[in-house]
């Protein structure tokens, strides 16, 4: 366990001297906050930043947790993986630390756009769901780090991961509830958005947003949300299951894994 | 090592190797895609083999995978250090990850040993070539190893740095620690190390000292003609006559 800490504790060292990473990776979705938020003009509600915050909150988290996979893809073109996965410290440590410091790095980030969004004038009321809200972004994040440190395990280069990410990313996002709601799609996109987890998150978000957690239809979204964040959790321990022991540089074949528990939670 | 091999799909890049290696400097020598690395990989179970088994300090490198990486270290050729962590961090994190105990002490001992003292507060970003590779050795060495294994440890280092790594690699080597390595400095294998093995499309060509070795060639033969009568290099397979090449220099100058 400690061993998590030692290898998360490098990655947010590393990652707290270089600034211009830090502003950077602000600034698309702030982008998106202000240039998007404040100036499309919708029909379907008064107030579309507060229904697209939440939105870029998780978005945020999405593209922070795929973009964290080239962390890994680094550290093992650069030969980091190499020496680590030749000492006797847990090898699936590794994972979950890389894992642990994506999610962290991504709520630090969501928290930026947070208090930028309060400062539009968007207000979480009770401070129990702004806790909730964090847990739920957190769940999400671990989710997509684990997908993303997995793919980066299989792919050799970081052309070709930066070219699976932007491929996952937009498509991802658009296809999700997160610029309009599901009754204004069309039908086929509706389809698509209510199979993405981020629409489930994003749904959560909204609730949590809106003051209510429990209760009813809203409940059930909420804990809908929470089902992907578990499912995250799902997918960390098979890759941990699959890579105990294995004795190669790769971890071991679980993406098929993870998008199973993906595909499972969705049927639940 | 018994009957070590290792299959990349059809390819067999190491044949059944066995190798005895005792408490000295050991070399691994052999042209480009030899099977050295692979050899390397292997005992440091990063690679499973196909067939065969190796064990390194009686611990065998498959079944007790955890002990074995207790026991050794490995520095592979790539000089990964993060050279947005200062000297000490980079040892530090090695030491935390081993769980040395008393780890403070322990980190500025190795420091001290290997000439880092002064720099160790900057950033690795600010360190030369030769810097990093013994900050490298550094954390290697953090947790005491018995078997330290060196895969071209003196690689694009210039001379003064190479001497410096090969100066530090021999005191090891009068500490007690076993040392495996790889390079290509045929003059560099020839002057530190106890015995070389040459390896040539993943077999042993041949095992020895290099005194042996040489003596096996003639009076002034060097470690390179050794090497080179052994191996047949992409050069010689393209009709490419080595040996004459080199009798015609040797007549031209």
């Amino acid at each position: 366990m400690k061993q998590i800490f030692y290898y998360f504790e490098r990655d947010m060292r590393k990652w707290s001297r270089s600034r211009i990473n830090v502003v950077a990776s602000l600034a698309m979705p702030a982008a998106w906050l202000v240039l998007v938020g404040l100036t499309l003009p919708i029909r379907f509600t008064d107030n579309y930043l507060e229904f697209i915050t939440p939105s870029i909150l998780v978005m945020t988290m999405l593209f922070s947790s795929l973009q964290g996979g080239a962390l890994m893809i680094f550290d093992k073109v650069l030969g980091f993986l190499n020496k680590f996965l030749a000492m006797p410290a847990p090898r699936e440590s590794i994972l979950l630390g890389k894992i642990l410091f994506i999610s962290t790095r991504g709520l630090l980030q969501a928290t930026v756009i947070l208090l930028i969004a309060g400062l539009l004038g968007v207000r979480i009321h009770s401070p129990l769901n702004i806790v909730l809200v964090y847990v739920t972004l957190f769940l999400f994040g671990v989710l997509f780090s684990a997908i993303a440190t997995t793919l980066a395990l299989h792919i050799s280069d970081h052309d070709g991961y930066a070219a699976v990410n932007s491929m996952i990313s937009m498509p991802l996002f658009f296809a999700s509830n997160a610029l309009m709601p599901y009754d204004k799609m069309p039908e086929w996109l509706r389809m698509l958005a209510m199979v993405n987890p981020l629409s489930h998150t994003i749904d959560s978000i909204r609730v949590l947003f809106a003051g209510g957690a429990a209760g009813g239809r809203d409940g059930g979204t909420g804990c809908r949300g929470w089902g992907y964040g578990v499912c995250g959790d799902g997918a960390v321990s098979e890759d941990w299951g699959v890579n105990r022991g294995v004795c190669c540089p790769h971890f071991g074949d679980d993406d098929m894994l993870i998008f199973g528990s993906i595909l499972s939670c969705q049927k639940s | 090592m018994h009957e070590l091999t290792k299959y990349f799909g059809s390819l067999c890049a190491v044949d059944h190797v066995n190798l005895k290696v005792e408490n000295e400097i050991f070399g691994l020598l052999g042209p480009n895609g030899a099977g050295k690395s692979t050899t390397v990989m292997m005992l440091t179970t990063l690679l499973k083999p196909s067939s065969g088994s190796a064990s390194i300090c009686g611990y065998d490198v498959v079944k007790d995978a955890k002990k074995v990486r207790g026991t050794i270290s490995y520095v592979p050729q790539d000089m990964a250090v993060d050279i947005k962590l200062t000297g000490r961090e980079n040892v530090m994190l090695y030491a935390k990850l081993y769980g040395v105990p008393d780890r403070n002490t322990r980190v500025d001992d190795v420091l001290e040993l290997l000439g880092l003292t002064d720099r160790s507060g900057d950033l690795v970003r600010t360190y030369s070539g030769g810097m990093r590779r013994r900050l490298e050795l550094a954390q290697a060495l953090v947790h005491e190893p018995e078997v330290l294994f060196l895969d071209e440890p003196t690689l694009g280092l210039d001379v003064a740095a190479r001497k410096k790594i090969w100066e530090h690699i021999s005191a090891l080597r009068k500490r007690g620690m076993t040392i495996f390595m790889t390079t290509h400095y045929m003059e560099e294998a020839d002057e530190y190390c106890d015995r070389v093995a040459i390896i040539d499309k993943g077999r042993i060509v041949v095992v020895d000292s290099p005194t042996n070795l040489k003596l096996g060639l003639g009076e002034d033969a060097s470690l390179n003609d050794v090497f080179l009568e052994n191996v047949k290099t992409g050069e010689d397979q393209a009709g490419f006559d080595a040996f004459r090449f080199r009798t015609m220099l040797r007549r031209r100058s």
